[in-house]
């Protein structure tokens, strides 16, 4: 064999050109899915362009610098239940353009619980259906959104404070504790209101609001000379403002 | 010292020697038909295929096989003139040899072999048929009327002349055998067949399924164009295991050496 030198390089060239068409069948579906990305980028673009630009609204929130497009309508319902709003309002252009009236809600302040639902929690409701007899052609695009309230609502249920009582008992965390001084407190339930309050203090010593709530209990269950204590040793030791003022109305 | 190629490139010297006839299950199953048909009142028999395709080691086999069964001849080399064919012709039907400067009177030739008729069967095997003119084939043929002497006419198919629709052959052969090129199963056996057959266990085993297949791609299942390409693998074989053991893998040949193989013949080209 005196020619296998040349039939080495000849192999190296048919090995190369052999595998061309492999590195073009790769490069052509590269490009493919270069083109395909992008026209799919594109096509978003034109879907967002065709959209009403009044419907289009950026909001800037006052904790972050990031502008969020949103749509009018769920712009509006954002910023709705952030205020806790409860307030109505038309639903959808589209409708108003056909003229129907659209049955507002009333404003309710107290929305009854759901037996399991823990005192605290957000609450979902959903809007009524709206019987239109007059059935308009509705786009797609222009079906009118479900109004979503967000509530936040405070159950005096016992069996929503014996959850966070249990919860508290789970997880010793002093914002439960508090929750239920205060509630306990506002209810005109002093005693237990001392006792949650206390709870909160020996876990977190630092919270002024339960040091004050356990001093107003005290004084609203007759230890008013010890409340006048205790609350001298916190204003001493914090030298907080509130806990000067509520001392100076506890010698009043 | 010799490389362990060496001996597997010579099992792959082309030839029709009957010693290199491989049993395949293609072949048996040509051979065995073959063997039927000549039982059969025929007076001629025509075997075609591509070259290739084993029609010689077949002939060959066929008289290795019934020589002491039946008065079988096989006349590999054609004769271009008619003078050495019925030379040749003359001998087998007579036994004995034409006189100095005395020629075969054709017409007295027909009349010995319808002689022969019902004392002597005779068979004639007659390789590359092809070769021989349309007026030799047109006495062959009127040879072969007498019933005394039968044919087995072997041809090569061509792709741009289709043979058997010559006319001769046409009105005359009863039967044909076709041969076809080997399947990738017949071809593989057929190169570890071959190489055991040298015990050449090792290398046999060095050639894998997935080689077979480039090879089989390559030529097609053509056992001449596959003797000629292991001959060459074995070739390149050798002289990387004599000069740059790196280059090759013992237990296995590498795809790139059978593709250097096919370039070497053309199979291929850059």
């Amino acid at each position: 064999m005196y020619d296998i030198k040349v039939l080495e390089e000849e192999w190296k060239k048919y090995n190369k050109n052999k595998k061309k068409p492999l590195y073009l069948l790769l490069g052509v579906l590269c490009l493919i899915a270069i083109v395909s990305f992008l026209f799919y980028q594109n096509k978003n673009f034109h879907f967002d362009s065709k959209m009403d630009t009044q419907n289009i609204n950026t909001i800037q929130y006052p904790k972050s610098n990031s502008v969020v497009l949103l749509d009018k309508k769920l712009s509006e319902i954002l910023v709705e239940s952030q205020k806790i709003s409860l307030e109505d309002e038309a639903i959808v252009d589209n409708v108003n353009k056909n003229n129907i009236k659209i049955p507002t809600l009333p404003i309710v302040d107290d929305i009854p619980l759901i037996d399991d639902m823990p005192v605290g929690k957000i609450v979902l409701s959903e809007k009524p259906k709206i019987k239109i007899n007059k059935k308009p052609k509705i786009r797609l695009s222009d079906k009118p959104r479900k109004k979503i309230h967000l509530n936040i609502v405070e159950s005096s249920k016992v069996s929503a404070y014996s959850d966070v009582e249990k919860r508290f008992k789970q997880s010793h965390d002093t914002e439960d504790s508090l929750f239920l001084a205060k509630s306990y407190y506002r209810k005109g339930n002093y005693r237990k209101a001392e006792y949650w309050a206390l709870q909160t203090n020996k876990i977190n010593s630092s919270l002024e609001e339960s040091w004050l709530i356990y001093v107003k209990s005290k004084a609203k269950l007759g230890h008013k000379n010890e409340a006048i204590r205790i609350l001298t040793n916190y204003a001493k030791r914090s030298n907080s403002s509130a806990a000067w003022n509520l001392l100076l109305k506890l010698k009043k | 010292m010799k490389s362990r190629y060496t001996a597997a490139k010579n099992v792959f010297i082309d030839s029709i020697d009957i010693d290199d006839y491989i049993e395949l299950s293609s072949s048996v199953t040509a051979y065995k038909q073959l063997e039927y048909s000549m039982e059969k009142p025929l007076k001629m028999i025509l075997l075609f295929g591509k070259p290739g395709t084993g029609k010689s080691i077949l002939l060959n086999r066929l008289q290795e096989k019934l020589k002491y069964k039946k008065e079988i001849y096989y006349f590999d080399t054609p004769t271009t003139n008619d003078k050495e064919f019925f030379h040749k012709l003359f001998k087998v039907l007579t036994k004995q040899n034409l006189p100095h400067n005395t020629e075969v009177n054709f017409s007295a030739l027909v009349n010995f072999c319808k002689n022969l008729r019902g004392k002597r069967e005779i068979l004639i095997l007659l390789d590359e048929a092809q070769m021989y003119s349309a007026e030799m084939m047109e006495k062959i043929r009127l040879i072969s009327d007498t019933r005394a002497v039968k044919f087995v006419v072997s041809l090569h198919k061509t792709d741009d002349e289709d043979l058997i629709a010559k006319e001769h052959f046409q009105s005359r052969i009863w039967e044909i055998i076709e041969l076809k090129n080997a399947t990738q199963e017949d071809q593989t056996s057929y190169v570890h067949k071959k190489l055991l057959k040298k015990h050449l266990f090792e290398i046999a085993n060095s050639i894998k399924e997935k080689n077979m297949s480039l090879i089989h791609d390559f030529t097609k299942g053509n056992f001449r164009e596959c003797n000629k390409i292991m001959f060459t693998i074995f070739e390149i074989c050798e002289y990387y295991d004599e000069h740059e053991p790196s280059k090759i893998d013992y237990e296995k040949i590498p795809d790139r050496i059978i593709e250097m193989a096919a370039l070497k013949l053309g199979y291929i080209n850059v």
